[in-house]
């Protein structure tokens, strides 16, 4: 089991956070952490969340990529792991 | 003007002349621009029927299709047509009304979150919030649905928006520019076509949708390669090539699936490595390497990793690989000979109506412009194996999703996109039922949609696999308590007839084609007849079964 972080930046939709989180539920990927700020022009926001699987992080990095309002997406491999729940 | 006279006005400017859809509460405004606002409208009899007619209509037509619903039941009964059209990247625009934005989250009457459930079956969408965003997000939604690898997008419009008054103005044009090539991909694609002795073109829907059949024939014809296609992908190379072997995967035809175990190259077009293609995954074409090119990157090592993965617009892509011929004339006589001998056989003993062989006739009898749209089920493979198409607009065909009832609305939508070719349906007597209501729509219409219903009274299907896989437990998929179908075509005013022997089905076949209305062939097959060949669920794509073991 990887753990990555994703850090994504993407243009402010009341729905957006949803997307995410869909996705990354969705493509095999469980969220062990994450923190969301909006900028202070409320136009766009960052979403970073620490997520673990067997799979490759590209298989949701790619899919995030492709949502509509998402403008940005970048992977960190977790060289120390948070610890995880059970 | 207010806000639902400003979303027909916008449909219009983005060229639309036809939409599906349903009435209801919370969409009267819009239906109310309607009325007299210049764009055909065709009432469904179902919301399902209404999103799989738009599904039909940009199959058939390659424009975006177009289909709206009201709040609540309405919108929840687009679902299905949505996730149709998002798993074979059908370019569709859903438009369903909505409570008022201050009714939002109260549970008022017919209130369901329809943002929330588009979430997972469309590529995007949108809830309109504000009157003057309207224009915008309509152009932007279009944009989104054929640019790309094409979808579905929803746009839900509160009432309150609908009637709100508003300026209109120009939309902001909205286009989305390609991405360069990678040129060291594409170096390394040549080399790699180059070496390659035994490869094969693996072809799915994913060309049709980029209008690059005819960049995809010309690399198959400068190349040489042999070359087989997916379901969807069916009608992109030339039916009569000597090097196209045809389907693969899980009802593939034997020629194929066996070309493709030996390959040592994939040359993978617009397609995405379905589990019915691949059975057994890690049995798969295990000496290939795999040239990847699609529009969609996120397809690129989803299932099988590519040792080149090109993200461009195919059209633009193809000529740019391999200029020769290669030099792989072994392999070639090869493949000619797996295809000489595992050909189909129609010398079907008996009197009764062999499915197969009536399909082939169907084919013989018209002309290549013809659509087809099929159900789910033994008569869609069956379509697919014995029908012959030159484009992947006439087979219509739920692939990804699987949609049972499907077909009758494809058709209806196909004839719209396209009135002056022939729409015929070929449907199983499970699946039509699903969507039967929509006879009600034909009659409306007044379209002369030809319906084959291949009537084994069962499931067929799932029979299928119960026979096989579950030791003969026929587990409610017995259907002799079918109506009477010609009498219930008749109750819309549709003629037909009912077959069960094999010599009326040329002259049944004619009369129903002569019919200048909507008509029902309604034909008798066995209970017991099985699709073959099938990979069984577990092993390699050259396990094929023939017949009952
Ligand atoms: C909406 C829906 N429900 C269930 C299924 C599962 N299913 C696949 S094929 C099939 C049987 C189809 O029977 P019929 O339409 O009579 O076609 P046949 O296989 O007999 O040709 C079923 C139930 C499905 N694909 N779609």
């Amino acid at each position: 089991m990887n753990q990555h972080n994703l850090q994504i930046e993407a243009q402010f939709r009341p729905e957006v956070l949803e997307r995410v989180l869909r996705m990354t539920r969705h493509r095999g990927f469980r969220v062990d952490d994450m923190e969301m700020s909006t900028a202070a022009d409320c136009q766009s926001l960052s979403i970073r969340v620490t997520v673990s699987s067997e799979r490759p992080i590209q298989l949701l990095s790619r899919q995030l990529e492709k949502l509509m309002n998402v403008t940005r997406v970048e992977t960190h491999l977790m060289e120390q792991p948070l610890k995880q729940s059970a | 003007m207010n806000g639902a006279q400003y979303i027909v006005q916008t449909l219009k400017q983005q060229g639309v002349t036809q939409i599906f859809g349903y009435p209801g509460g919370a969409i009267m405004p819009l239906y109310d621009a309607l009325y007299d606002g210049g764009v055909e409208h065709l009432l469904c009899r179902h919301e399902q029927a209404a999103a799989l007619g738009a599904v039909g209509y940009a199959r058939a037509s390659g424009q975006v299709g177009v289909c709206m619903a009201t709040s609540g039941p309405g919108a929840t009964n687009l679902i299905t047509g949505l996730a149709d059209a998002m798993l074979d990247s059908i370019p569709v625009v859903a438009i369903t009304g909505q409570v008022p934005m201050a009714a939002i989250g109260t549970d008022a009457f017919q209130e369901v979150d329809v943002l929330g459930m588009s979430l997972s079956c469309t590529k995007h969408s949108y809830l309109v919030e504000n009157v003057e965003n309207l224009g915008d997000i309509i152009a932007e939604a279009f944009e989104v649905a054929r640019s790309g690898r094409p979808g579905p997008v929803l746009i839900d419009v509160p009432k309150n928006v609908q009637v709100a008054l508003v300026e209109p103005r120009a939309t902001v044009p909205c286009t989305t520019a390609p991405n360069a090539l990678d040129e060291a991909a594409l170096a390394k694609a040549r080399a790699m076509l180059a070496e390659a002795r035994q490869p094969i073109l693996y072809v799915g829907g994913g060309v049709g949708m980029a209008n690059a059949e005819a960049e995809l024939r010309a690399f198959a014809e400068r190349s040489g390669i042999p070359a087989v296609t997916t379901l969807k992908g069916i009608g992109t190379l030339n039916p009569d090539h000597e090097l196209f072997l045809g389907m693969l995967g899980m009802h593939g035809t034997k020629a194929a699936n066996l070309a493709v175990q030996q390959s040592d190259l994939l040359m993978v077009v617009g397609a995405r490595f379905d589990d019915r293609v691949t059975g057994k995954l890690d049995a798969f074409a295990v000496n290939a390497k795999v040239i990847h090119l699609d529009k969609d990157a996120a397809e690129f090592g989803k299932v099988r990793q590519a040792h080149v993965g090109i993200d461009a617009e195919l059209q633009q892509v193809l000529p740019r690989l391999t200029g020769e011929h290669l030099a792989i004339d072994a392999w070639r006589d090869q493949c000619k000979a797996l295809k000489a001998e595992h050909q189909w056989r129609y010398d079907h003993p008996g009197e009764a109506i062999y499915a197969p062989l009536m399909l082939k006739q169907l084919s013989e009898a018209l002309d290549d412009t013809a659509m087809i749209s099929c159900d789910v089920g033994q008569h869609q493979m069956w379509v697919a194996q014995h029908m012959r198409f030159t484009s992947p607009r006439n087979h219509l065909s739920s692939a990804g999703l699987g949609t049972m009832g499907f077909g009758l609305p494809a058709a209806i939508g196909a004839k719209l996109a396209r009135p002056e070719h022939e729409s015929v349906l070929v449907s199983g007597d499970g699946s039509f039922m699903m969507n039967v209501q929509e006879l009600g729509t034909l009659k409306r219409a007044q379209l002369p949609v030809k319906m084959v219903l291949l009537d084994n009274q069962r499931l067929g299907m799932v029979r299928q696999w119960q026979e096989l896989f579950f030791d003969g437990r026929f587990s409610e998929t017995i259907l002799t308590d079918n109506p009477d179908f010609v009498a219930m075509a008749a109750a819309f005013g549709i003629p037909g007839e009912t077959i069960t022997r094999k010599e009326q089905v040329q002259p049944a076949i004619a009369r129903m084609l002569q019919a200048d209305t909507a008509y029902l062939l309604h034909v008798r097959i066995s209970e017991e007849e099985n699709v073959w060949p099938l990979v069984p669920p577990g092993v390699a794509n050259d396990q094929m079964m023939e017949s009952k073991a």
